[in-house]
């Protein structure tokens, strides 16, 4: 009996252990977070002070960013939104008609177009900077949504995950519709799409959040003055504005972070399974 | 049966259509026509209204010059520095949040998220919180290190100041990042059926030869893939480096004056930003090289095995 309730404190030990060290693992990697927000509430000037005050209103800061005229934050985050969700969406709609004909459909040059495809991730993307905005220029697309969207919509990746996940689909239900007289794009439509919704949000979401987060290009592709700046680009060329003011700062900040921090908890199985897809591959 | 396979290759590269123009404009070509700007320069007589076109021959003369500058050799130096602190850190960090996630306790699942949100946040906005935290004698770690008696960042903070500035921006790397790692190697070890251990556990094996014997050799697959992805992180560093440090602070080494952060992406970004797109063009071949050397050596480690 003894010997029972002695195991029984081990694991419950050993449990409160495991606890602790999951727990310290999370303040890490958290604490940023966190102090961001801490920060956010702040009261004016009082950035560095480590007593637990908050302005009033709490929301305070995320109010006096919003507004202010020299620092069109709305702006910022409408472009934030209308980049990334037109990225996400222009990317998920080509990988998946390119990745629905390497799953299904046999064609002249299929394995060699898609080995080559696979090479260029390979690259690293530093490489394009140059020639990509020399491109834009000559174009004509600086400071515009399409130049700063559609040189990056074109996924390799995005095609693999197609791929990978349209080939589960049986193929006699292809080949039924056909029978029935389905064209190319009723098959694709009706069959293919309803059946990898769950891959194509995965997709969707991470090229989101890609082109959320795609700082550079938005950086190199406007001028300071763009109405299309995104919300870090917009922090960055208005960092020596709120330089002092800290709290201000870390409220635009969390403008930036909590949307995707909330699609992150809404979907995060989405976000998961993609990414061990992409990564298993080998 | 041949017709019909010509007219599926017709339908497929419809469909492929859109994917392909893109990739052959903004991915394709640019690697060919990176490579022509690179024997270019831009020069006073360069019409500003129309750069890219009107940039004068100079033959060899970006590859060379890049071969004499001290900088240049000094980015690499660095991002190799970037990518020998980060590869490991990030890895034992990545396999550390797996092994103590890797139980049945109640709200697992609640840490798991925990660990792996950082990693879809901006880089940029996460570097510009971590500059906040790492300032001097106001930032947050240097006030709880002070309190504990350490005052090596009370003058000059985490990133202001040479040896540390690296190390610090890696650190916050690898806190950011470490969840995408965990998950792989948690999706690996538990793909580990339990009869592996338990046969194991009848065998007498304890705790540390279970792990190096049976989780070790499988989660090795895992340990490749992030050194190819962290070798590529560490030629793509960008924003992290502009957010924290802007390729600085300043130090000497072997006489000259080098910013201590300076990677090689980070270097490429400058000579663009003043218009020096000939030199950056030849930078990004001389990545390229790199990232192919890399690469290849690394299929070959993966073929030996």
């Amino acid at each position: 009996m003894s010997q029972v309730q002695g195991q029984k404190t081990v694991v419950f030990v050993k449990s409160l252990i495991l606890y602790s060290f999951m727990s310290v693992g999370a303040v890490f990697v958290l604490f940023p977070f966190f102090w961001m927000i801490f920060v956010a509430v702040k009261p004016e000037g009082q950035a560095f002070s480590l007593t637990v005050s908050f302005a009033k209103p709490l929301w305070k800061n995320f109010v006096s960013i919003w507004c202010d005229p020299s620092y069109p934050f709305g702006r910022f985050f409408i472009n934030s939104i209308i980049v990334a969700t037109s990225g996400g969406l222009l990317t998920t709609l080509f990988c998946a008609m390119g990745g629905y004909v390497f799953a299904k459909k046999e064609f002249y040059g299929k394995n060699i177009l898609f080995w080559f495809l696979l090479s260029t991730m390979m690259i690293p993307g530093m490489m394009f900077l140059v020639p990509q905005f020399a491109i834009v220029t000559k174009l004509h697309w600086i400071n515009t949504y399409r130049g700063m969207v559609l040189p990056h919509v074109a996924s390799v990746f995005g095609i693999f995950l197609m791929r990978q996940y349209m080939e589960t689909i049986p193929s006699s239900l292809i080949e039924s519709a056909k029978i029935d007289g389905a064209s190319e794009l009723q098959i694709f439509g009706k069959i293919i799409v309803p059946l990898s919704s769950a891959v194509m949000t995965t997709l969707f979401l991470l090229t989101f959040l890609f082109h959320w987060s795609n700082f550079l290009w938005h950086l190199v592709v406007n001028t300071p003055d763009s109405s299309k700046l995104t919300i870090p680009v917009g922090l960055a060329l208005f960092r020596g504005q709120y330089q002092m003011d800290w709290e201000k700062m870390m409220a635009a900040s969390c403008f930036a972070i909590i949307p995707i921090v909330i699609i992150f908890l809404l979907a995060q199985k989405f976000f998961i399974e993609g990414l061990t897809t992409g990564a298993v591959k080998e | 049966m041949l017709k019909s396979k010509t007219r599926e290759t017709v339908v497929a590269y419809l469909f492929m259509a859109p994917f392909l123009v893109i990739f052959a404009s903004f991915l394709l070509y640019p690697v060919f026509y990176s490579f022509y700007l690179s024997f270019r320069t831009v020069s006073p007589t360069t019409d500003m209204f129309s750069v890219f076109t009107d940039m004068k021959f100079v033959g060899f003369s970006n590859y060379l010059r890049l071969l004499k500058d001290f900088d240049f050799w000094w980015s690499l130096v660095s991002t190799g520095y970037y990518a020998v602190l980060y590869i490991p850190l990030s890895i034992a960090a990545s396999l550390m949040l797996a092994i103590l996630l890797n139980n049945q306790l109640k709200g697992h699942s609640l840490f798991r998220s925990a660990y792996f949100l950082p990693n879809v946040l901006d880089m940029f906005v996460v570097g510009i919180i971590w500059l906040f935290i790492y300032a001097p004698h106001y930032g947050i770690l240097d006030r709880i290190l002070t309190q504990l008696g350490i005052t090596y960042f009370a003058e000059k903070g985490v990133l202001a100041n040479g040896k540390t500035a690296m190390l610090g921006v890696v650190a916050a790397l690898v806190l950011k990042n470490a969840g995408f790692g965990m998950i792989l190697f948690l999706a690996a070890i538990q793909n580990i059926p339990v009869s592996v251990y338990e046969a194991a556990d009848i065998d007498g094996a304890n705790e540390w030869q279970k792990f190096k014997n049976i989780t070790l050799p499988l989660v090795v697959p895992i340990v490749l893939f992030l050194l190819i992805t962290g070798t590529i992180g560490a030629l793509n560093a960008f924003a992290e480096i502009y957010a924290m440090t802007g390729g600085g602070p300043q130090m000497v080494v072997a006489g000259k004056t080098v910013g201590a952060t300076n990677v090689s992406g980070y270097y490429l970004f400058r000579q663009f930003e003043r218009m020096n797109y000939g030199d950056a063009a030849a930078i990004s071949y001389f990545l390229l090289a790199i990232t192919l050397t890399i690469s290849y050596m690394n299929v070959k480690l993966l073929h030996r095995k």
